[in-house]
């Protein structure tokens, strides 16, 4: 069951234009588990549930790619920088080692 | 039984103790490592240099907090001076741990688009360890900072 995750990009700064080179924020809620920690509840072992891929992609041409491991914390967030090269739209794909996908985009719209 | 056959035996015991200690130290050690994919930091350098040389380099900036509270998270940046133009460029930065079960944290593979070689996250530490952030150029070297950051509260388990 693929569940719908938060997730959020941010672009700083707000304002740019095209040759700015700004930093892309991508921010998502994830238990990141390791598969070493107990449920409190139920006393036994939560299995390891982490993201392992991320492709952040300008127009479908990806541009960073990320492989990722537990040792990164709950609720992860990655920042990578980007050159503005016109109007577009940045996607996020991820998927974690339970072969859940899921992905979230942002529109870049540079000023002047 | 005599006192003499009873030191005898003593000794028998003891000596089957010392021999068994050992085995069920490493028996401990072994059970402290059940993640499912967990690798030392040698095996985690040689799998991505390939077995050459990783020079410490000041090209890189390498920002992690001196002492962390709480090892569940860690903010660490990495920011590499050098050009980002067509065929020179930072292919690759990797984040490792010496001392969590999993010495990777996080592989980013780059491209000229990126305009800088700039990467940021938050990672987890089980320990005072060091962190060690290892670049790989586009001509095929390789190049590392690392920084040692102490943990209060560790983060893993």
């Amino acid at each position: 069951m693929a569940e719908k995750r938060k997730s959020m990009i941010k672009i700083k700064p707000k304002k740019y234009k095209v040759g700015d080179i700004v930093k892309v924020d991508f921010i998502v809620i994830h238990p990141m588990d390791t598969g070493m920690k107990k449920d409190k509840k139920t006393g036994k072992i939560k299995p390891a549930h982490y993201i392992d891929s991320i492709t952040f992609s300008f127009d479908g041409k990806p541009f960073t790619k990320m492989t990722v491991w537990e040792s990164v914390s709950t609720n992860p967030y990655f920042s990578v920088n980007y050159k503005v090269t016109g109007k577009g739209k940045i996607t996020v794909d991820y998927t974690d080692n339970m072969g859940e996908k899921n992905s979230k985009s942002k529109k870049v719209k540079p000023k002047g | 039984m005599k006192r003499r056959e009873f030191i005898q035996g003593m000794f028998a015991v003891s000596a089957v103790a010392m021999v068994t200690t050992p085995d069920r130290v490493l028996a401990e050690d072994k059970a402290k490592k059940k993640g499912a994919n967990d690798m030392s930091f040698e095996d985690a350098l040689k799998a991505i240099t390939g077995g050459k040389e990783v020079k410490e380099s000041k090209k890189i900036k390498f920002t992690a907090p001196e002492i962390a509270e709480n090892g569940a998270v860690v903010p660490i940046k990495v920011e590499v001076d050098h050009p980002m133009e067509e065929k020179n460029y930072v292919k690759a930065i990797h984040i490792l741990n010496t001392a969590n079960g999993n010495a990777r944290c996080a592989d980013v593979m780059l491209t000229p688009a990126n305009g800088r070689g700039y990467f940021s996250t938050r990672i987890k530490l089980s320990k005072t360890q060091d962190v060690v952030a290892v670049v790989a150029l586009s001509d095929g070297t390789f190049i590392k900072a690392s920084s040692n950051v102490k943990v209060t509260i560790g983060g893993c388990g």
